[in-house]
């Protein structure tokens, strides 16, 4: 059974990318381009991972994984964020949430394989 | 002095031996009179003569005087009885007269003995006294009577002071003139301050207290104040010379007494603006921004309370111009006129604190620009990237030929380079900040070079030999150490043609404080003015850009580095035909809390 990712992300051509990337490695990848949508739909039916911008309209990556956690009890769905930001890995220390992990931008198709497959196993 | 002669062993002097010889003569003279008078019959004058030796003898010397009077009661009453027996009412009126005789002699010894012994009271205290006292005349001047004291004040004897006229004691005219205005007025004077003039001619400050006694006689006290005059004009110095000090200081000073300031100097009304007219008075705690009073009042409470105070608080003072003035209070304990008081230093550092505020929104404004930068420049390079390792990854399907393959990965490794290159200046920029630690700890340096060649592919750039001990160790933070190597080799590499040669060499002596790593290729060398340009940041306006086209901010962050440890970066090189970087690593780690 191939496994199901989210893909929550406003840019369109990452998405795009993103899509090819994740179909090569063998995974289902949903493409949701705002966190609200991506709330619902992974409340639905739930991901085996979900791959997170962090800067985003409405609701902010941040916003997000906070309401994923705690307003929908989703401990256990492993999320990698996705950002360019610097400041995103002191901020990540300070989470102590063992399925958070993060994946800086430009990353290259070795890193996502390794990045994904870390928190799938 | 009085001559003395010695009878059985006493001594007596001539007026004494006078003294006596006319009380005897008196007395007999008297005795004589009276047989004279009875026998005579003459009843008028002969019992009051005997008053004379009696009067005369009591005055002298009183107890003596009740001896004479009772000889005398005596001698009256046996020359009664002889010539009047037996008239008793003759008879009872001498021995009434001889009683008298005793009772004024006794009365008299009592009242004389009173005045002697008060007498000498007042002359002992006249002597002893350590005041100077002079008695003058108030028209002529002319001295009187001094003590002792007087004379020892200005150096004279007594006798040549009883010649001098009081006034002649005043060193000018016009304090001789004060002092006459003085005398003229009827009132007493009480501690009237001058000096007078030793007879060696040395000035003699001295208090002057003076009253009328009988007709023109003045009664005047001296008392010695040299010590005082000397110790209130080095007061006053001392006064002079600190107001000078707190007048001409830059920092304000304030003291203040019972919460209320009553003293400060002008560097004070700069800084808040106001008149001492408008600050003498009130509370400190009035200058201070309302917010920030309560603190302040908790912190001038424990000055109040004598507890040990704080080196230095800083305070928000609102100035009349209702601007902020910043001031760091330095608090003493002092006395002022024996009332405990606070001596505060208020060192003004408003511009100081608002250059840093400023050059920290600057800075913080400069980090927030460089990380959105950062942002918007690696999120394009995503789908680039994605896309190259998708075409790299699976090029049959996509029909990538070998050619183009190469191609697409020299992309690839461009983009690598630009990654790279958004990290350094992410990395300096923390750096400006000073917020980089280091994590100190002890690795094998061999394992870590080779751990670099490996990861950076370098021998297969280049032909790298390593002349290291095998044991050797660093104690520093690794990951930085990796990236200064790596940085050099990586700049060895890009300033050089194949075939290139790199050697790394360790140098340093082991009683040397310094590691020396060095690090040498045979590339195009670097000319004397360009050596220090190497290491600043590329790209920076009027900079050449084409030289630091490839090294983008390695050596830069690889200087700050090793800057962080404590060591230096030196290069020596030669054009066209290579450069050596030597890295100098301290030996010594720093300890605890040296550490940055």
């Amino acid at each position: 059974m191939t496994r199901k990712i989210v893909v929550v992300e406003d840019d369109q051509p990452i998405l795009d990318m993103m899509e090819l990337m994740l179909k090569k490695l063998g995974y289902e990848a949903v493409l949701i381009t705002n966190g609200i949508d991506a709330l619902e739909a992974v409340k639905k039916e739930p991901p085996s991972l979900i791959l997170l911008d962090v800067m985003m309209t409405p609701i902010s990556g941040w916003e997000f994984l906070e309401r994923l956690r705690e307003e929908l009890g989703m401990r256990n769905i492993p999320v990698l964020l996705f950002t360019a930001s610097p400041t995103v890995p002191e901020k990540l220390e300070h989470m102590h949430d063992p399925l958070l992990g993060m994946l800086q931008k430009p990353v290259s198709f070795q890193e996502l394989k390794k990045g994904i497959e870390k928190y799938l196993r | 002095m009085e001559q003395e002669i010695t009878f059985r062993g006493h001594q007596i002097s001539h007026t004494d031996l006078v003294r006596s010889w006319v009380i005897i003569a008196l007395t007999i003279s008297c005795i004589l009179v009276t047989v004279i008078a009875l026998e005579r019959d003459v009843q008028t004058i002969y019992p009051q003569l005997f008053f004379f030796p009696i009067l005369y003898a009591t005055y002298f010397y009183p107890r003596r005087g009740i001896l004479v009077a009772g000889i005398s009661g005596i001698a009256y009453e046996c020359l009664v009885y002889a010539f009047l027996f037996p008239d008793s009412l003759s008879l009872i009126s001498a021995t009434g007269q001889a009683i008298l005789y005793i009772c004024i002699a006794t009365a008299g010894a009592y009242f004389i003995e009173k005045v002697r012994v008060s007498e000498a009271r007042y002359r002992s205290i006249f002597d002893n006294s350590l005041l100077g006292i002079v008695l003058f005349d108030k028209n002529s001047f002319a001295i009187q009577l001094t003590n002792q004291q007087f004379g020892t004040m200005l150096g004279y004897t007594a006798d040549e002071l009883t010649s001098l006229p009081f006034s002649e004691f005043f060193p000018s005219m016009e304090a001789r003139q004060h002092f006459f205005e003085l005398l003229g007025s009827s009132a007493d004077i009480r501690n009237f301050e001058t000096s007078f003039i030793t007879k060696d001619g040395k000035p003699f400050n001295v208090n002057l207290s003076w009253s009328r006694i009988e007709g023109s006689t003045v009664s005047c006290s001296v008392i010695d104040i040299n010590e005082r005059v000397r110790a209130r004009r080095e007061a006053d110095d001392m006064a002079a010379r600190y107001r000078q000090v707190t007048e001409s200081s830059p920092t304000a000073i304030v003291i203040i007494r019972d919460r209320k300031i009553v003293f400060s100097n002008p560097a004070f009304s700069t800084f808040c603006g106001y008149s001492p007219e408008e600050y003498y008075g009130r509370d400190l705690a009035d200058f201070i921004l309302p917010d920030l009073r309560g603190a302040f009042l908790a912190f001038s409470r424990q000055w109040e309370t004598g507890r040990s105070l704080p080196s230095r608080a800083e305070f928000r003072f609102l100035a009349k111009d209702k601007k902020i003035r910043r001031g760091v209070l330095f608090c003493t304990p002092i006395s002022r006129d024996g009332i405990a008081a606070t001596l505060v230093n208020i060192v003004d550092n408003t511009e100081w604190e608002e250059f840093r505020e400023h050059v920290e929104e600057t800075t913080e404004r400069r980090r927030d620009i460089i990380s959105t930068v950062a942002q918007e420049l690696r999120t394009p390079l995503q789908p680039i990237m994605g896309y190259l390792n998708l075409l790299l990854q699976d090029p049959q399907t996509f029909g990538v030929t070998e050619e183009t393959r190469e191609i697409l990965e020299r992309c690839i490794k461009s983009v690598d380079q630009e990654k790279q290159v958004i990290n350094q200046m992410l990395e300096l920029s923390v750096m400006d900040t000073d917020e980089t630690t280091l994590n100190y700890s002890l690795f094998s340096v061999p394992e870590l070079i080779h751990g670099i060649l490996e990861q950076g592919r370098y021998l297969r750039k280049a032909e790298i030999r390593i002349d290291i001990p095998v044991d050797l160790t660093f104690e520093a933070d690794r990951n930085k150490i990796e990236m200064v190597i790596d940085a050099m080799l990586s700049n060895a590499v890009a300033y050089s043609k194949p075939p290139r040669k790199i050697s790394i060499s360790y140098h340093s002596m082991p009683n040397h404080p310094f590691h020396q790593l060095a690090i040498q290729d045979n590339g195009v060398g670097i000319t004397d003015a360009r050596l220090d340009e190497i290491f600043e940041p590329a790209g920076l306006p009027g900079q050449d850009r084409e030289n630091h086209e490839r090294a983008g901010h390695s050596l830069t962050l690889a200087k700050k580095f090793i800057h962080l440890h404590g060591g230096y970066i030196s290069v020596d090189s030669i054009v066209n035909l290579g450069s050596t970087f030597t890295i100098h690593l301290p030996k010594q780690a720093p300890k605890g809390e040296e550490r940055i």
